[in-house]
């Protein structure tokens, strides 16, 4: 009898897995005038999006063109960051697919290919390239290793690699690029700040980066952006402000949107967040801030949210990207009420990168799983590095006396 | 040159991290492996399409089914040129298409592509090579299903890279080894209680000789019994493998209601004339004309289990075989049974009488059903 129970019991459990991967019945639309898909926002005119195809097919029939390529991998990776969509990172890819795979690729396309594997969160791919375009001995124009060193400055410091960081901004402020001027000098410093906000000198940081705003001009969102975070970390009204301020554009990107969420559902303003993040909610970042402001919210849309969500962490598994593991930790403790799968998927993140945002989901969840011992790590940093961060000191810290 | 570089700083200016925002583009293909031939689902998200066709004609930002399915040439044919089916290294050819469909999944609607793919022979490796979106998304994967029996194995399949090997190894599911298809045979006659009752009905009175006299008495003799019994099973056993063969060739394939209803009737008839003798000598020929039919009713049981001409020859013969196995072994059981039962007043009067009297109101029951099409309580 047992035997048999736990036989059916199995094949029960077997037909549940088997059916991760069932699909549903598919459907035939009523008319012809039913909307079928909504296109996911959209870039320039149509002149521009026809000319875009254009080039695109240009490309296709005549790969090798490394300019007209360039020029497609670039506006790529412009839109994959305004829109947070994948897709156009594989486009960047296929635009560059004749350099992709070479050892030594011109160093243009080799930028670009690290831009792309970092976004992809394959660091340890983007820094290989990154380092040899900025090796002793590499031809790569000048204007290409400062871009390099900015990006490889950019992986160094969500690795939590901050005195490296710290080097490589420090040669992009000095002589080697000043000839290229602001464009240059004002990352580097604005990278500077922010590190040494990081390392306990945040209010130092702050009139720092004040100044540069004023000397950048009208063109800064980016920097406006770094303030707004950096007030959040110390605890600063203007956060609010500022987060503002970075949204006035025609497109929101992904990034700033889910920021300036997460600071008001840090207040309990769920409400607003409904507002904001209307319509948004193709891009998971944005879906998973939506769907807690729902829940915040008793309100019902939680549940078809969470579930979508399941459903897109589910096909990022089955095709084997790791790379959600701060959002996916978010889900489960802040949706599921899973501690306990939170903290496996905050420490598997905390071993990859190591921002603010990622020691933060952390903590929490190992708070929320009664383990504050795996928050240890985040502990040691802050205390390594003097970093301090108004939402870490809100939460209630273990007993450090074990180290 | 100051501006060009500016764009570009700001492109990577403590580039956002934050996770892939959206779900990566993904197809969902999902084959299942039946003897030579596989079906295929591929679901291709809209998204995509639109990428590479331009699919909103009037370019609003919204795809209407209209500008969908008027393209779903075009759809088609980037599916057909991402996707190449090898069964043990022989190409597998795609059938027609089916008609547009959609489905809606977690990051939007998909076109649902449906075809039958037919392969040289039973297949027991299939590569599968995956070349969708290889030109305009190398990020672009393929989640795929591979489903052969009640087994199945999933891949993530890359596109440009090499094909991808499934084993789809015999003995699981549906038989595909010679013997598996003999056991199959053996289990349809054993399970075809309407296959059975038609030659019990036969044989109930092969150990009785019948008189204008005396009616029904016991044979005499045990040579000339099972010579009769020799040439009824012979008879039903030529008659089903001629139409099997046709029907599983696809020679002839008469509906199959007409053929159940058919077999329905042949047992009501054959437990009739051992009430009401019609044909005595020769009983043989009835059991060849009947039993055209019944093949025609085990070839359905074949395609069941997803044959399809290719390749069916030795399938067939080891099915076939396994039918008269069984049928072999249920006639020597009750032909021994009925010999020693046979000198029985018993046997003579309620025996064959009972017996075909409730041969004759289950088979109308199924004739009933069958040609009516309606499901009658206390029967099957």
């Amino acid at each position: 009898m047992r035997t048999f129970l736990s036989t059916l019991l199995q094949s029960a459990a077997l037909g549940i897995a088997l059916c991760t991967g069932c699909l549903a019945a598919p459907f035939v639309p009523q008319s012809d005038t039913e909307v079928v898909e909504r296109l996911p926002q959209r870039i320039g005119t149509v002149e521009q999006r026809r000319q875009q195809r254009e080039a695109r097919e240009r490309l296709r029939q005549q790969p090798a063109q490394l300019p007209l390529a360039l020029q497609l991998a670039r506006e790529a990776l412009a839109r994959a960051r305004q829109l947070g969509d994948p897709r156009e990172l594989g486009q960047a890819q296929a635009s560059l697919a004749p350099w992709w795979s070479l050892d030594n690729p011109p160093p243009a396309v080799r930028l670009l290919r690290a831009t792309v594997k970092q976004s992809q969160h394959d660091f340890t791919a983007a820094l290989s390239d990154l380092n040899a375009l900025l090796q002793a001995g590499s031809a790569a124009p000048v204007a290409v290793q400062a871009q390099a060193e900015l990006t490889r400055a950019s992986v160094l410091q969500v690795t939590g690699r901050w005195a490296l960081a710290t080097q490589g901004c420090e040669r992009l402020a000095g002589p080697r690029y000043a000839a290229l001027g602001d464009a240059v000098q004002l990352p580097a410093q604005a990278c500077l700040a922010e590190l040494s906000s990081l390392q306990g000198h945040a209010d130092q940081a702050e009139q720092r980066l004040r100044q540069l705003a004023q000397r950048s001009g009208a063109d800064n969102t980016w920097l406006t952006l770094v303030r707004a975070e950096l007030a959040e970390r110390r605890g600063d009204d203007s956060a609010q402000r500022l987060y503002r301020e970075a949204l006035q554009t025609p497109t929101p990107d992904v990034y700033t949107l889910a920021a300036y969420a997460d600071w008001l559902l840090e207040r309990g303003r769920h409400a607003e967040v409904i507002t904001l993040l209307a319509g948004r909610d193709d891009a998971d970042a944005l879906l998973l801030r939506l769907a807690i402001a729902h829940q915040r919210n008793h309100d019902a849309l939680a549940d078809t949210a969470a579930a979508t969500l399941a459903a897109r962490f589910d096909a990022a598994a089955l095709r084997g990207d790791r790379s959600h593991g701060r959002e996916q930790a978010r889900f489960e403790l802040e949706l599921r009420g899973n501690a306990a799968a939170a903290l496996t998927h905050a420490q598997a993140n905390w071993a990859v990168q190591k921002e603010p945002a990622d020691a933060l989901v952390l903590v929490r969840a190992a708070t929320a799983a009664h383990r504050p011992e795996a928050a240890e790590p985040v502990w040691r940093l802050m205390r390594e590095s003097g970093w301090q961060d108004a939402r870490l000191q809100a939460t209630p810290t273990p007993a450090r006396a074990k180290s | 040159m100051n501006t060009l570089l500016r764009s570009a700083f700001l492109a990577c200016v403590l580039l956002p991290l934050l996770a892939q925002a959206h779900k990566p583009s993904d197809a969902y293909l999902q084959l299942q492996v039946q003897g030579s031939h596989i079906e295929q689902r591929f679901d291709i998200a809209l998204r995509d399409l639109e990428r590479d066709l331009a699919l909103d004609a009037n370019d609003n930002g919204q795809l209407e089914w209209g500008e969908v399915h008027t393209r779903w040439n075009d759809i088609a044919q980037t599916a057909q040129q991402g996707l190449s089916l090898t069964a043990d290294g022989q190409a597998c050819t795609p059938g027609p298409l089916g008609s547009p469909q959609l489905d809606e999944h977690s990051d939007g609607r998909y076109a649902v592509l449906m075809r039958r793919w037919a392969c040289p022979a039973d297949i027991r490796q299939l590569d599968v090579g995956y070349t969708l979106f290889a030109q305009t998304d190398p990020t672009h994967r393929g989640i795929a299903h591979v489903q052969h029996g009640a087994q199945s194995d999933t891949a993530v399949l890359v596109p440009t890279a090499a094909s991808h090997r499934f084993e789809v190894a015999a003995g699981d599911g549906p038989p595909t080894g010679f013997a598996g298809f003999v056991l199959e045979g053996m289990h349809h006659i054993l399970i075809g209680t309407d296959h059975i009752l038609f030659l019990l009905a036969l044989l109930l009175p092969a150990v009785l000789v019948r008189t204008k006299r005396n009616g029904w008495q016991a044979a005499p003799q045990l040579r000339p019994v099972l010579l009769d019994v020799l040439r009824v099973v012979t008879a039903f056993t030529v008659a089903h493998s001629i139409t099997l063969a046709l029907a599983a060739f696809d020679v002839v394939n008469p509906p199959s209601r007409w053929v159940e209803s058919i077999i329905a009737a042949s047992v009501v008839l054959a437990a009739l004339n051992n009430l009401y003798p019609v044909i005595c000598e020769g009983r043989w020929k009835l059991t060849f004309v009947f039993g055209l039919v019944h093949g025609f009713g085990f070839a359905s049981a074949l395609k069941d289990i997803g044959l399809t001409k290719a390749g069916l020859a030795l399938p067939l013969f080891g099915f076939n075989l396994g039918v008269e196995l069984g049928q072999l072994a249920i006639v020597a059981i009750f032909f021994a049974v009925v010999w020693t039962l046979r000198d029985t007043r018993l046997y003579r009067g309620a025996g064959l009488r009972a017996g075909s009297v409730a041969i004759t109101l289950l088979a109308l029951g199924w004739l009933v059903e069958r040609a009516f099409d309606i499901k009658l309580p206390l029967i099957s």
